[in-house]
């Protein structure tokens, strides 16, 4: 039979439902992606510098590139989701109640279009040029 | 939503200065913090004077000094007097810490004092610690175990027991949690310093065998998760404990439980 998931049952640390569970999975998510985002830093700032003084045709060239452009748009990803769980325990620290959601719901959107955006520029410059 | 600023009603307002003691040759000056919830008035800053040489070295006995001598309605907590029993803490000149402890030469110019921040204040200097005691409560400081009881005592090695060491020293003054904008912010959800230290001085302890009921218990992502490693609690502890690498501790034994 199943069990009927209630409110209580969220809020209890105990049970494996709602945000209680999730608090060490996203302090994890946060501290590895916030590593793997060093090394895409130094990867960001390595491209920066490879392009400077080159012209657009270069520029799609390098990130054209499907093994230079797709590692990118992985990061990319990374770095949403970075973006998403800090903002989220900024939200949780001041933000409470329905004003909360609402904030994680915008957060959610705001993180989501900045990740399709970049990830679909890559996407243009590695299957269209 | 964190409130960043104080009521109008809770604004300190500019209080009464009390007359210098006659003859007094070494004074210093001390600006107190007073509320009597029986009044229907502001929090207001007194000024006091007291005679250095009629009084002993310490914070808490010039407030002792006021209490006997000037103002006997100050109001205040104090018992042991000498650091153990963590009664007299409070904010002196901008820092959480014990009144008994602290000296006056420590700092030159007038003396602030004002109760534990962030705290419901019970009267002058006496915060309402009913939460803050809650709190360590339900972190149930004490032996769990499942095997049967010795006959003797619960022993362990010498080794085990020096993981307490940094640990079972907490007074529970809560001058670390109240200097906390975690606590400040999440006083009623986050643990703070002081409870989440007793949790791992339990934690660690070789004799208990509710290690995982203990750690499902913090699992959440504000009874634990709200510290952001700011370290004022380890800055203000009087005892020179460290809440913070406990804390860190705990949040690396939920990490190796994860990923095991």
């Amino acid at each position: 039979m199943r069990e009927t998931i209630t409110r209580d049952m969220v809020a209890n640390p105990k049970t494996h439902y709602g945000d209680a569970k999730a608090a060490t999975r996203h302090f994890m998510t946060q501290r590895i992606t916030g590593l793997i985002n060093i090394v895409f830093l130094g990867f960001l700032l390595f491209i920066i510098v490879r392009l400077g003084g080159q012209d657009r045709a270069d520029m799609v060239g390098v990130i054209g590139n499907p093994l230079i452009g797709l590692p990118f748009a992985a990061l990319i990803a990374i770095v949403a989701v970075h973006m998403r769980n800090g903002m989220r325990d900024t939200l949780e620290d001041y933000v409470h109640g329905r004003m909360f959601s609402l904030a994680m719901l915008l957060n959610t959107l705001f993180c989501l279009l900045v990740a399709v955006a970049a990830i679909g520029a890559i996407a243009k410059l590695v299957f269209w040029g | 939503m964190a409130e960043l600023t104080l009521r109008k009603a809770d604004q300190p307002q500019k209080g009464k200065t009390w007359p210098k003691p006659e003859g007094a040759t070494r004074l210093r000056e001390f600006h107190i913090y007073r509320y009597d919830p029986d009044k229907n008035e502001n929090p207001r800053i007194d000024t006091y004077f007291v005679d250095l040489n009629d009084c002993g070295p310490m914070i808490l006995d010039a407030l002792l000094y006021v209490k006997n001598k000037v103002d006997p309605t100050l109001t205040l907590r104090r018992s042991c007097r000498e650091g153990i029993c963590g009664s007299c803490s409070m904010n002196i000149n901008g820092l959480n810490t014990l009144a008994c402890t602290k000296g006056m030469d420590d700092s030159s110019g007038p003396v602030k004092i004002y109760p534990l921040p962030h705290m419901p204040v019970v009267k002058d200097l006496v915060p309402d610690l009913t939460t803050f005691y809650a709190q360590h409560r339900a972190i149930e400081p004490w032996l769990k175990t499942t095997s049967p009881t010795p006959q003797k005592e619960w022993t362990q090695s010498v080794e085990d027991r020096s993981k307490l060491d940094g640990l079972y020293e907490c007074i529970l003054c809560a001058c670390c949690s109240t200097s906390c904008p975690s606590y400040w912010w999440n006083g009623e959800k986050y643990l703070g310093p002081a409870a989440l230290l007793q949790a791992y001085r339990w934690l660690i302890d070789s004799r208990d065998e509710t290690t995982t009921e203990r750690l499902d218990n913090l699992e959440d992502p504000f009874k634990l998760y709200r510290c952001h490693t700011i370290m004022n609690c380890t800055k203000v502890c009087p005892k020179g404990l460290n809440p913070a690498k406990a804390i860190a501790q705990i949040k690396k034994m939920m990490v190796e439980r994860k990923a095991a």
